[in-house]
């Protein structure tokens, strides 16, 4: 399932996206080069991205410019940062956290 | 059907503070939005308070009955961003826990 | 060391960087986003004329002037500590330490919320967010959408997802409680709505404009149709309140229930419609925590969105060597924000040279052109805000004094 916006009556067509793979919790998903963790996982339908440290309920995507703090992953298993500003690299291994 | 009470929404997302929580407080101790930040963690998450400090504000002086202040009781304190010590200390490009 | 250092690559702090640049400074702008333009990056509308304003043409239209002109444009830089010396600023970010003579924040605004019983699960997101998954990331966050909370940001948006393929079911309100101010009372929604001028940017908001000219809201919203109306073919629902975002591991529907005129609900109504994903939108409010960091004095203007830092007509804090400009200054559309970042760039390069009187003219002009835009802006996201500003811009506290000097000196 991808969530695009391949063509749009104003904005134009996507066009020639160049492909990479991501991995998100050890499962390989597609991502186009230029796409934040956020929008990238988004596309791929994939809505949680971690779990609250307490009551362990998932959460996504709210603010999406950084502000909320609440799309924060784990990136090669050394950084924390937040999905909807970190722009994804080919290979890169993504894991929420909880 | 009668609508529950919405006292069991979340108000603050990051410690998972309930308007029933905040509400309470301020009343049981007429306290300010600061004070019940500290008796609550509410607005002393991950975000610094930015999504919800507003509506602590707004259910304090309402529950106070006060007028809003030109200065705001929850001011921002940095660091206002999450950082490493090894950022305090200098060294880049590091992460945000 | 930087001659200035602006922080925020949006509509104000590029058209700042612009300006300075070129009077000769050298500028650096940082950025917490990984592309510059802001809030611009997002926007997409039909001006009266006909013609889009696509806001990411725009933000690279400013980049590129920015780029000729030497500036130096650094993304996903996030600042978390300032502090002053007297050579100027040093600002502490997640990239190193910046150094800068004159410092301008730039930060816009934030969203403010609307607690509604469910926000915190997956699939829910500010309409702002939606806006950004859509129009930059080119991505829907799902196929069909509700929207809690009705205002000029929530409508322009909905016509933009709607371009982006999404199903936009229903615009409602919130349930009226303590969080939700006018938000959650139909009569004070219709009311705001209403007060938009004739440019307002679609025929059916330009309508609203026209009738509240002729009939008081509280009669209005008794004649509102409880199903609502269509706006860009999206239903408008004031008479429709959100109780609670309905899901288990994710979103998937909004519980609502109808209300009357004056806010009382009809419990016999209340039905669940679903949805793939929920936008919360709550207006926006100045983004001032560096602002406040830095010890700057503030004042609570309603007009203006919230907690504005007291800066005068040249953009000056109360604290010598920092400026503001955009929507940190209160909340106002993106031209406006461009034309004030002009007026501190202008201001920041007469500061730095120590050369007033040279710019004065300059100044002047940048300044008339800020009310110019702001007059003419089709969307006032509050009403009164020409009054507001001028207001608190009679009555500020930050002395501008080689200006007030020169003109002295003139009279």
């Amino acid at each position: 399932m991808t969530m695009r916006v391949e063509c749009h009556p104003v904005l134009g067509n996507l066009e020639n996206q160049r492909r990479i793979t991501i991995y998100y919790d050890d499962q390989a998903y597609q991502a186009y080069e230029g796409d934040t963790i956020a929008s990238a996982m988004m596309a791929e339908g994939v809505k949680t991205l971690r779990y609250h440290e307490v009551s362990g309920k998932g959460r996504g995507v709210y603010c999406n410019i950084g502000h909320c703090f609440e799309c924060r992953v784990c990136v090669n298993e050394e950084k924390i940062v937040r999905a909807c500003l970190t722009p994804v690299s080919e290979g890169m291994r993504i894991h929420s956290l909880s | 059907m009668v609508v529950k009470s919405d006292d069991n929404k979340i108000i603050c997302r990051c410690e998972e503070v309930s308007l029933g929580t905040i509400k309470d407080i301020v009343h049981h101790f007429h306290c300010s939005s600061r004070e019940v930040k500290l008796r609550t963690r509410a607005g002393m998450g991950y975000c610094g308070g930015r999504i919800c400090r507003t509506i602590i504000e707004k259910v304090v002086q309402d529950i106070n009955n006060e007028k809003v202040s030109n200065e705001s009781q929850l001011s921002y304190r940095p660091p206002i961003r999450p950082v490493t010590f090894g950022q305090l200390g200098g060294s880049e490009n590091d992460d945000e826990s | 060391m930087s001659d200035l250092l602006i922080i925020g690559a949006g509509p104000a702090g590029l058209s700042a960087a612009i300006a300075a640049a070129e009077e000769g400074l050298s500028v650096t702008v940082i950025d917490e986003f990984p592309k510059a333009g802001g809030r611009l990056l997002g926007q997409l509308h039909q001006e009266p004329n006909g013609e889009w304003w696509n806001g990411i043409q725009k933000g690279e239209q400013l980049s590129q002037r920015a780029h000729q002109l030497g500036v130096t444009i650094q993304c996903e830089v996030s600042v978390y500590d300032i502090s002053q010396s007297k050579n100027g600023w040093e600002v502490y970010t997640t990239r190193g330490e910046y150094k800068a003579e004159k410092l301008l924040l730039a930060t816009g605004a934030t969203e403010s919320p609307i607690p509604v019983k469910g926000w915190t699960l997956p699939g829910v997101m500010t309409i702002g967010a939606a806006q950004i998954m859509g129009n930059v990331h080119r991505v829907k966050p799902g196929n069909s959408c509700i929207i809690i909370g009705a205002n000029v940001l929530s409508m322009a948006i909905a016509n933009e997802l709607k371009l982006c393929g999404v199903n936009v079911k229903e615009i409602i309100i919130p349930k009226a409680d303590i969080t939700s101010n006018e938000a959650g009372n139909p009569e004070q929604v219709l009311s705001s709505l209403m007060r938009l001028t004739h440019l307002a940017p679609t025929p059916i908001l330009r309508q609203l404009g026209k009738i509240g000219k002729m009939v008081h809201p509280k009669i209005a919203i008794r004649l509102f149709p409880k199903k609502g109306i269509r706006m860009f073919d999206i239903p408008l629902r004031l008479k429709t309140a959100a109780l609670e975002i309905v899901g288990d591991r994710f979103a998937t529907g909004v519980r609502t229930v109808n209300i009357k005129a004056n806010g009382e609900i009809d419990h016999t109504s209340e039905k669940v419609v679903d949805a793939d994903f929920v936008c919360i939108a709550g207006g926006l409010t100045p983004l001032s925590e560096l602002a406040s960091i830095i010890g700057c004095s503030f004042k609570y203007i309603p007009e203006l969105g919230g907690h504005v830092p007291v800066h005068n007509e040249q953009m000056q804090t109360n604290i010598p060597g920092l400026y503001v400009a955009g929507n940190i200054t209160g909340i106002e559309s993106a031209k406006v924000a461009m034309a004030q970042g002009r007026v501190a760039g202008l201001a920041i390069a007469a500061d730095i040279t120590n050369d007033w009187e040279q710019m004065e003219t300059s100044i002047n002009k940048a300044i008339e052109n800020v009310n110019i835009t702001r007059d003419k802006a089709l969307i006032q996201f509050h009403p009164g805000i020409s009054d507001a500003r001028k207001k608190f811009y009679q009555k500020s506290e930050v002395n501008l004094t080689q200006i007030s000097k020169i003109k002295k000196r003139e009279a």
